[in-house]
């Protein structure tokens, strides 16, 4: 929470402060209490109850929690997707992150001609929409096209080409790569952005030193911008564990081949809306977004106890 | 026009206090200036007077109207800002009729206030233009201009100058000084600044950690500063200290004596045998063969030469430094011994708790 | 310039370049693409248009068989009205919460952060059920009081930063100068506001444009789908009409590039402006 600014307030009377405060705050906190977080608690709520055939709700406590956790009908499908969704986070935080961090570091050199250019090319794809660029990685990828085959074989790899998207020991990977495809930019222009806020005057003493542009950055501008650095990979963990358009687009619903690339986002859309293979059960739904929610917050708490926690921050 | 009277006025944030029963009457017309060391609160009562922060306890009174719990726009103040707060997106006339639109300042008076204040300044020309197009002397003016058009019965300034460089600083200070003659209002300035500190105010306040060490013309607290704080706080550099013991006295005469000067006489008759004393001498009057009780002996060790005069830094027996300003073109140099005298006035004497101690030499 | 920096330099650029054309080389080739034959497409996908090879059939068959032009106006209106009111109502909470102390402003700015690390779409089974009971299932309104809910605790967050960036005796020299506290806010603090609007717009704006879960949810007829959804739907029942997709694709993409390319200068400068920290 900032500092408060003004002590005028302190001098003004109750309730003309009341009457501001709701003329400020009112429209923001009606429209995010009631569509934002009054639905989170409902959808909780929503999780400890089933409905029978007629329609009708009954609670049922965490029934629906013992099932997806232990009945092997729901535990199967949800523990495959959960390890799924782990692999798509470690795989984001292996590749996205390490690239982000060297694309940063490279535009951050001194001088660099092209800057500007380089910066707006390769954040363009973070622009786009998750399902334009899945369909259009999916028809590259494609062996009826032959584009991707194409290019390996013109830098004579052709033998390495195979269908990724649709073997099910490649498809989650491969899918996970495009999406680090697309979100590159946004640790890129973080950490970029971190870097530009290191004062030049420090940089230049380092080169009195006599240290070079990588030792530079290795020993002092990387260290520098480790809060930036762990932010990313919180925005990257929460983003990955809502994740859901790039399968459902390039995978549909049923994040085939053989659940091989189904995530928990795509999980909950199935349990949720039904598919093919199954009705739509709104309560499981629920409860499936319900674990969804206490996996991120576990994951936000480790990150601030273990890791927030012991970052220092340095003023310059 | 009005004047200003402040009554036992106290701020705390959380438990820190921040001012301490501040009591102050300002003359209708009277240009006062707070000086102080950073953070003893100066702009904290600015803020209070202009109604930006709430008093913890006290009262303020313009016009002889209590405002503790007047808005700032209804307290008939105007208050010119160290950044200037210029509104960025507002071009100068528009800055300096905004806030006259809120205060009920009828079009065709707005606009005559503006011509006025624009003439008085000099700012006729930069009417249309906006504060990033505007060097910083001309952003000073259209802040000053602002608060002139809202005409205030008193001005509030918190180290208008201290952004502009040395030059511009001397010539808006004689603006400044223009200014107060031509509108005659009351104004509290404050200032890190002891020149514009001497030359603008009728009487300046001294402030040290929340509190009003001296309040009096300026030259009453150069040459009797109240205690030892305003002492040194006062005259640049800063006044030499001696530690002193009072070793005799007789008839109403003391004698004074300790490390590094010669003893002498003192024609006070509060002071008691064993009183600790504290002897100070500016050292603008330290000078070479003049005569005077006061002489201390030291060697040159340094020496700044400014032009017009230089400051010796010297090593006394009890081998602490002192500063002397030596005139004309002849400078000591470093390894001399020298010895310096002071006359009876010069001599200042404070007593164990800080105070000044009253002396006949003075008379 | 010496020979081992040039050297350098040299290489800097080749990975750059490299990498730049890793990230626009899949979009070219989709676009390229779309404005073959379907025999061109195949037979050399890496050459671009020529006289011989030009067609616009995908396009003329997508104009033809999707409401392209309605999705584009639903996306245009939800984004524009979301994002207005994203900035609006986050612009005078931010104020609020950063200018005004009371009691429990503290407790609310952390109510609000719980809105930026739990993402919205896990309250879709309630939003759902709120929609259909409200009667506004399959409406833009829908989806416009659903983005601007999970947009405002972010912008809150980015314009706070703002906000305090602005000097405080700018806002000090207004309530001197007698100016009302509502239009202290709309007439001096609102409009130096404005850098802000392009890190808003990164942040909140462009997840709108782009979202399909809500529209998947929440839409259900042609005419109130977005781009994104519509195109989605397209392509998944014209999968083997290679000159439609890639003109579908192409469609979706094309708008954002041209706007993107000319607001890049500021939504990048809004990026790294450092108020995300
Ligand atoms: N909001 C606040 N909370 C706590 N303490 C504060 C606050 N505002 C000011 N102070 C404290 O009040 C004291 C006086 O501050 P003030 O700004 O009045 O000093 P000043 O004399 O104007 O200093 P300077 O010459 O540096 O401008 C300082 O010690 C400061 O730390
Ligand atoms: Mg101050």
């Amino acid at each position: 929470m900032p500092e408060p600014v003004s002590n005028i307030i302190s001098q003004m009377p109750r309730l003309r402060l009341a009457a501001l405060l709701l003329f400020f705050l009112g429209p923001a906190l009606a429209v995010y209490s009631l569509f934002s977080i009054y639905p989170l608690v409902a959808t909780m709520a929503l999780s400890t109850y089933t409905s029978d055939p007629s329609g009708a709700r009954h609670f049922i406590g965490i029934a629906n929690f013992q099932a997806l956790l232990g009945d092997a009908l729901w535990s199967k499908p949800f523990w495959n997707a959960f390890r799924n969704n782990l692999i798509f986070f470690a795989v984001h935080m292996c590749v996205q992150n390490p690239i982000g961090i060297a694309l940063a570091g490279l535009l951050s050199l001194p001088g660099l001609r092209l800057k500007g250019f380089y910066r707006t090319v390769m954040f363009l794809p973070t622009m786009l929409s998750v399902v334009i660029v899945g369909f259009s990685w999916n028809l590259i990828l494609s062996p009826l096209w032959g584009v991707a085959a194409g290019a390996l074989k013109t830098v004579c790899l052709g033998s390495l080409f195979a269908p990724w998207l649709g073997l099910e020991s490649s498809a989650l990977v491969t899918l996970s790569l495009i999406s680090v495809w697309q979100f590159v930019g946004i640790p890129m222009m973080l950490i970029y952005a971190a870097l530009l806020n290191i004062p030049d005057e420090l940089i230049d003493a380092a080169r009195v030193d006599g240290l070079g542009h990588f030792r530079i950055f290795l020993h002092i501008k990387l260290p520098l911008v480790l809060p930036t650095i762990s932010l990313v990979s919180i925005l990257t963990f929460v983003a990955n564990f809502n994740a859901f358009d790039l399968i459902y687009s390039v995978k549909g619903a049923l994040a085939g081949p053989n659940f091989a690339t189904d995530i928990l986002g795509t999980f909950f859309y199935r349990t949720f809306f039904g598919n093919q293979l199954q009705l739509g059960n709104p309560t499981m739904g629920a409860a499936v977004a319900t674990i969804m929610f206490f996996i991120i917050l576990v994951g936000l708490c480790l990150y601030l106890v273990l890791v927030q926690r012991r970052i220092r921050r340095y003023a310059f | 026009m009005a004047n200003l009277r402040i009554e036992h006025l106290n701020k705390r944030y959380g438990a820190t206090k921040v001012l301490n029963d501040i009591n102050l009457n300002i003359e209708d017309g009277e240009f006062v200036v707070l000086v102080g060391p950073s953070g003893c609160g100066k702009s904290t009562l600015l803020r209070m007077i202009a109604g930006l922060d709430g008093a913890s306890g006290g009262d303020i009174h313009i016009a002889g109207k209590l405002v503790n719990a007047l808005a700032p726009a209804e307290r008939g103040i105007a208050m010119v800002f160290q950044s200037y707060a210029l509104y960025p997106h507002m071009n100068v006339r528009k800055n300096m009729t905004f806030g006259l639109k809120f205060t009920g300042v009828p079009p065709t008076e707005r606009e005559r206030r503006v011509a006025e204040a624009a003439r008085m300044l000099r700012l006729e020309e930069l009417l249309d233009r906006y504060p990033r197009d505007l060097s910083g002397g001309q952003r000073q003016r259209v802040a000053i201009g602002r608060a002139i058009v809202r005409e205030p019965a008193v001005f509030l300034f918190d180290e208008p100058l201290s952004n502009l460089d040395a030059a511009l600083r001397v010539s808006t200070r004689v603006e400044i000084a223009n200014l107060h003659r031509m509108l005659k209002s009351t104004i509290v300035y404050v200032t890190h600044d002891q020149v514009e500190a001497m030359t603008l105010a009728d009487r300046i306040v001294v402030m040290n950690r929340g509190c009003i060490e001296q309040v009096g013309r300026p030259l009453d607290l150069y040459y009797a500063p109240a205690n030892l704080f305003v002492a040194g706080f006062i005259g640049s550099p800063a006044m030499n200290f001696f530690e002193a013991k009072v070793e005799r006295v007789e008839s109403g005469c003391a004698r004074v004596a300790g490390a590094g000067f010669r003893s002498f006489e003192l024609s006070a008759p509060s002071l008691e045998v064993g009183d600790l004393l504290t002897v100070g001498v500016r050292p603008e009057h330290l000078g070479r063969g003049a005569d005077g009780p006061f002489a201390v002996e030291g060697v040159v060790e340094l020496v700044e030469r400014l032009g017009e005069s230089s400051f010796a830094y010297l090593r006394r027996a009890d081998n602490r430094l002192f500063v002397a300003e030596v005139r004309g073109r002849q400078t000591p140099t470093p390894g001399e011994r020298a010895t310096l005298v002071a006359g009876a006035r010069d001599v200042h004497v404070f007593d164990a708790s800080g105070l000044r101690v009253s002396t006949q030499n003075e008379a | 310039m010496s020979g081992k920096q040039r050297a350098r330099s040299f290489s800097v650029h080749l990975i750059l370049i490299a990498y730049s054309l890793l990230a626009v080389g899949p979009i070219l080739l989709v676009v390229m693409n779309s404005f073959k034959m379907r025999s061109a497409i195949f037979g050399a996908p890496l050459a671009p248009p020529d006289a011989t090879t030009f067609s616009l059939i995908g396009y003329q068959k997508v104009f033809r068989t999707a409401h392209i032009l309605t999705y584009y106006s639903n996306s245009l209106i939800v984004t524009l009205v979301s994002m207005a009111l994203v900035l609006l109502f986050g612009a005078m909470a931010a104020w609020a919460l950063t200018e005004y102390r009371f009691r429990g402003s503290t407790a609310l700015a952390l109510f609000l952060s719980i809105g930026i690390m739990v993402p919205i779409r896990l309250g879709s089974v309630a939003i759902l059920n709120m929609m259909r009971s409200a009667g506004l299932n399959d409406t833009l309104t829908a989806l416009i009081l659903v983005y601007v809910a999970q947009g405002l605790p972010m912008s809150i967050f980015i314009l706070s930063e703002f906000i305090q960036q602005i000097p405080k005796d700018l806002r000090d020299a207004a309530r001197c100068d007698g100016v009302p506290e509502i239009r202290i806010f709309f007439e001096v603090v609102a409009p130096l506001l404005r850098p802000a609007i392009a890190t808003v717009a990164v942040f909140t704006i462009v997840p709108i444009w782009n979202d399909l879960w809500f529209p998947l949810i929440l839409t259900s007829s042609d005419t109130t789908h977005t781009v994104t959804l519509g195109v989605q739907q397209f392509l998944g029942q014209y999968i083997t009409d290679w000159n439609s997709v890639l003109a579908a694709l192409s469609m979706a993409i094309l708008p954002v590039v041209v706007i993107y390319v000319i607001l890049s200068r500021q939504l990048i400068a809004g990026l790294t402006s450092g108020a995300v920290k």
